[in-house]
């Protein structure tokens, strides 16, 4: 396959994105990394007066539960925990069934792609609560909370896997039905 | 050979891409991610300092995860677990040290909880209120390599990281009270602090460490005395009320104060021992009481176990004063004794220095009793006072006593060996006091009282008996009726008659006298020469012969002055005397007879001498004094006429003189001649002038 320029823009034209998956890949373990301090550090850092304290995703959702917030600790769950574990298994997913053949329905597959896609920057959420906390509560000698080293690492990972979403080609989802019916040679 | 316009194939070989051709850039963003956290993982890791484990008494408000190791304030460790020993008899908290500090925590370090404190003195850790308890550590600034397991102190020590000081060993006496945490000032000035009281060994006295600051631990001497300033002390007086404290603090929690008294101390050196005194007073008069602190502590053991012995009890060696009992306590050891008997362990506080040791020769006191112990000294128990029961403690030497010797390993004191005590022997005496008194005859005796008795009263109420106080009143009557006699009575009435006389006599020689002076006498010259001078010696030999008179009559009234009245009266006292005692005199069975007898005998005597005696000496020796006085009235009486022819004569020889030539010398012998007739004339009248004023100068002689 050739190489064109857009007449209208002069972008390079391609058919499928170079080393798609490889990308997809890289970012997807790279958010992984960052994935894994993000829930081992504390993601706040409350000092009160007399106490610090601070907790990490799992440990502040359990908290809250355990302090019968029930609701509040089902939203950070899902946007802390179960959205990106979500999107990592999802990303994975794709990216195992465009290598191979893969029984799902392309359709089905397809739309994955498109929640993965839309939800993923949802899960920044937990990273602007961190933020605004930040900044609105410093009182000095009487509180304060402060961002832990966690909040940078969920950030981080967040960041990577919706790169990795981006990075991935939803073409290729196709591409097994020209082997299956046209015989469109593939790249 | 053709050639072949085809171009040759051309071989294509597909050759595989390099590994970086194909490989997209974005594979970076791992291993970069892997990188730091592979690198943060290694750089946690080898910043992880040890874990050592510090056991405590409790946990109380530790946590893990939270409670943090403090070293001067800084947070150098953090708990992470706690867990408990293996015989679950102490909590083990596993501190994760700082790295920098882990060879720093070597044996030297102390570790103990801080909790919140609420005192007199003040508030301290109030920061753990709220925040919870935390470990403090301190441990010297040298490192000595890392000590992994710790004890933890129960208390907070005395001095805080870093704060040197002299510490000492306060034991308090009766009255004073040790306070932990209490201050100890030094003119107001707190220099120190007193830890965590507890009982010393023997369980007698209490007792604290405490710790002097520097720079105040030079202050501190051998003189040096503390006492309790704890309390307040009230008194009423002549000068008002008083009420004295030292601090609202002390008032409260108590504090000690001290005072190097004298100079010329020893300076302390660390563990030294000190007595806490009540008060001030006690503190000064002690450093008079014993010069050295030190006393000597001594075990002894009695086999008997008497009440009676108490705290306090006098140690007495050869009867000097050298201690005091401070404990007793009874004891029971089967294994050391052989039998299950009770004894007494006695603790003996001794003062050396009341022994004056020569120091020379004994260096350690207890050497000195060693050597006597050897020599066969014992303790025994001893009466104090037989009133009370009360005991004391003598060390005596017993002559024939067992090889013994003083038990050093005793513990926590040395054991001095007992003897027999004295107290049986003191109730052997007692029984055989009364044994004695039991066996004296004291019914025979009542018996033989009775009987005496009853002779005394069958002799008291006899007629005899009774007969004598009338003998004795017939007596008194009789020495009255003496007093009263008539002739005594007429004593001062002769005297005054005689006295009258002499009166009479003066009378008659003024008479004389003026007849001498009034006479008118002239008379012839020659023959009054003559006349005068036979007459002046004439005079002469009568004036002589006065003195003499004088001299007789003044032995007679010397004899009348002798009479023996006063003897008389003594020997009748004496008689009465005699007579008292023959009454009180062991015959008085036989005695009314012999009194009555002489008793008559007295009144007899007493009759003679009214009757005769003495009185009618008297009146005889008044009676001869008259006569004298009538003699030197009749000397006197002859006088006016003497008188009378010595102015003739003077006036015969002033006629004879009027008719002579003045300047002849017949005329300057005859106006001598009438000169001594006039001094003699002169004589007479002073004389007679004398006898008028004092009469009884004739009888005394004066």
């Amino acid at each position: 396959m050739g190489t064109e320029s857009c007449p209208n823009c002069g972008a390079r034209v391609v058919s499928r994105s170079r080393r798609s998956l490889q990308r997809v890949w890289a970012w997807w373990l790279a958010g992984l990394i960052c994935y894994v301090p993000a829930n081992i550090y504390p993601m706040l850092e409350t000092r009160t007066l007399v106490h610090t304290e601070s907790a990490t995703i799992v440990g502040g959702v359990a908290e809250l539960a355990a302090h019968g917030a029930y609701g509040i600790a089902l939203i950070i769950l899902v946007a802390s925990v179960v959205i990106p574990v979500g999107k990592f298994a999802s990303i994975a997913f794709l990216a195992f069934s465009v290598g191979s053949v893969s029984r799902a329905a392309p359709q089905a597959r397809h739309g994955v792609h498109e929640i993965v896609e839309y939800i993923g920057r949802w899960s920044m959420i937990d990273v602007f609560v961190v933020a605004i906390l930040s900044s609105l509560v410093q009182l000095n000698a009487v509180a304060a909370i402060q961002p832990g080293p966690a909040s940078l690492a969920f950030a981080l990972s967040v960041i990577f896997t919706m790169l990795s979403a981006q990075a991935f080609d939803p073409r290729m989802i196709w591409d097994g039905i020209e082997d299956r019916g046209a015989g469109i040679a593939r790249e | 050979m053709r050639v072949s316009d085809q171009p040759p194939e051309i071989p294509v070989r597909s050759v595989r891409a390099s590994i970086f051709e194909r490989a997209s850039v974005v594979w970076l963003v791992p291993m970069a991610a892997l990188l730091v956290a592979l690198g943060v993982a290694w750089q946690s890791y080898s910043d992880r300092g040890p874990v050592i484990e510090i056991a405590f008494d409790s946990a109380a408000g530790m946590s893990p995860g939270e409670t943090v190791l403090r070293y001067r304030d800084v947070d150098v460790g953090l708990v992470e677990d706690v867990a408990f020993t293996d015989n679950l008899d102490r909590v083990l908290a596993s501190v994760r040290l700082e790295k920098s500090i882990a060879s720093f925590v070597d044996d030297s370090a102390e570790f103990w909880i801080v909790r919140p404190e609420v005192t007199a003195r003040g508030v301290t850790g109030l920061d753990t209120v709220l925040s919870g308890v935390y470990i403090e550590g301190t441990w010297d600034s040298t490192p000595g390599g890392l000590a992994s397991r710790h004890v933890a102190l129960a208390e907070p020590p005395l001095a805080a990281a870093g704060q040197l000081g002299l510490r000492i060993v306060l034991n308090a006496s009766p009255g004073a009270a040790l306070s932990e945490g209490a201050p100890i000032l030094y003119k107001g000035i707190e220099v120190g602090r007193i830890g965590k009281p507890g009982l010393s060994e023997d369980g007698v006295n209490a007792r604290a460490s405490a710790i002097i600051f520097e720079p105040y631990d030079r202050i501190v001497t051998s003189a040096t005395r503390f006492w309790d300033t704890s309390g307040f002390t009230f008194s009423l007086g002549a000068g008002g009320a008083e009420l004295d404290f030292t601090s609202l603090a002390s008032l409260i929690g108590g504090g000690v104060a001290f005072e190097t008294i004298v100079s010329g101390g020893r300076p302390a050196v660390d563990g030294a021992e000190f007595g806490l005194f009540a008060d001030e007073g006690r503190a000064r008069a002690s450093l008079f009481d014993t010069t050295e602190g030190t006393e000597l502590n001594l075990i002894v053991i009695f086999r008997e176990n008497f009440s009676g012995l108490a705290v306090g009890a006098p140690v007495e060696l050869e009867g000097v004063r050298i201690g005091e009992v401070s404990s007793i306590r009874g004891i029971v050891d089967e294994d050391r004794f052989g039998d299950d008997g009770v004894r007494l362990l006695t603790t003996l506080a001794l003062v050396p220095s009341r022994l004056s040791l020569d120091l020379a020769e004994f260096d350690d006191p207890l050497d000195y009793f060693e050597q006597r112990v050897d020599a066969g000294l014992r303790a025994r128990l001893a009466t104090a006072t037989i009133l009370t029961g009360g005991l004391k403690v003598e060390m005596i030497e017993v002559p024939e006593a067992p090889i013994e010797l003083i038990d050093l390993s005793g513990d926590p004191y040395p054991i001095l060996p007992s003897t027999l005590s004295e107290i049986s022997d003191v109730s052997a005496t007692a029984e055989g006091v009364f044994q004695r008194i039991n066996d004296l005859p004291i019914e025979e005796l009542l018996v033989s009282a009775i009987g005496f008795l009853d002779a005394a009263e069958s002799f008291v109420g006899g007629n005899d008996t009774q007969a004598v106080p009338a003998e004795v009143r017939g007596l008194i009557g009789d020495v009255r009726g003496l007093v009263t006699a008539p002739e005594l009575q007429a004593l001062p009435a002769e005297v005054a008659a005689l006295v009258a006389e002499l009166k009479g006599v003066a009378d008659d020689m003024r008479v004389v006298t003026t007849a001498l002076s009034e006479a008118d006498m002239v008379a012839r010259l020659q023959g009054a020469i003559d006349a005068a001078a036979a007459a002046a010696t004439g005079v002469e030999t009568s004036v002589e012969g006065v003195p003499e008179l004088v001299t007789s009559l003044t032995e007679l009234s010397d004899r009348a002055g002798a009479i023996p009245l006063d003897i008389m009266v003594e020997q009748a006292s004496g008689a009465l005397a005699s007579a008292q005692a023959l009454i009180a005199s062991d015959d008085t069975q036989a005695l009314p007879g012999a009194l009555t007898t002489a008793l008559a005998e007295v009144e007899a005597a007493l009759q003679e001498l009214r009757e005769g005696g003495a009185v009618r000496n008297l009146n005889q020796t008044l009676a001869s004094a008259e006569t004298a006085a009538a003699a030197i009235e009749t000397a006197v009486v002859g006088l006016p006429s003497l008188t009378g022819r010595i102015e003739a004569l003077v006036a015969q020889a002033e006629d004879a003189l009027s008719g002579v030539d003045q300047n002849s010398e017949l005329s300057r012998e005859a106006r001598a001649a009438l000169r001594d007739i006039s001094n003699a004339a002169e004589a007479f009248e002073s004389l007679s002038r004398a006898l008028e004023r004092r009469p009884n100068s004739v009888i005394l002689g004066r």
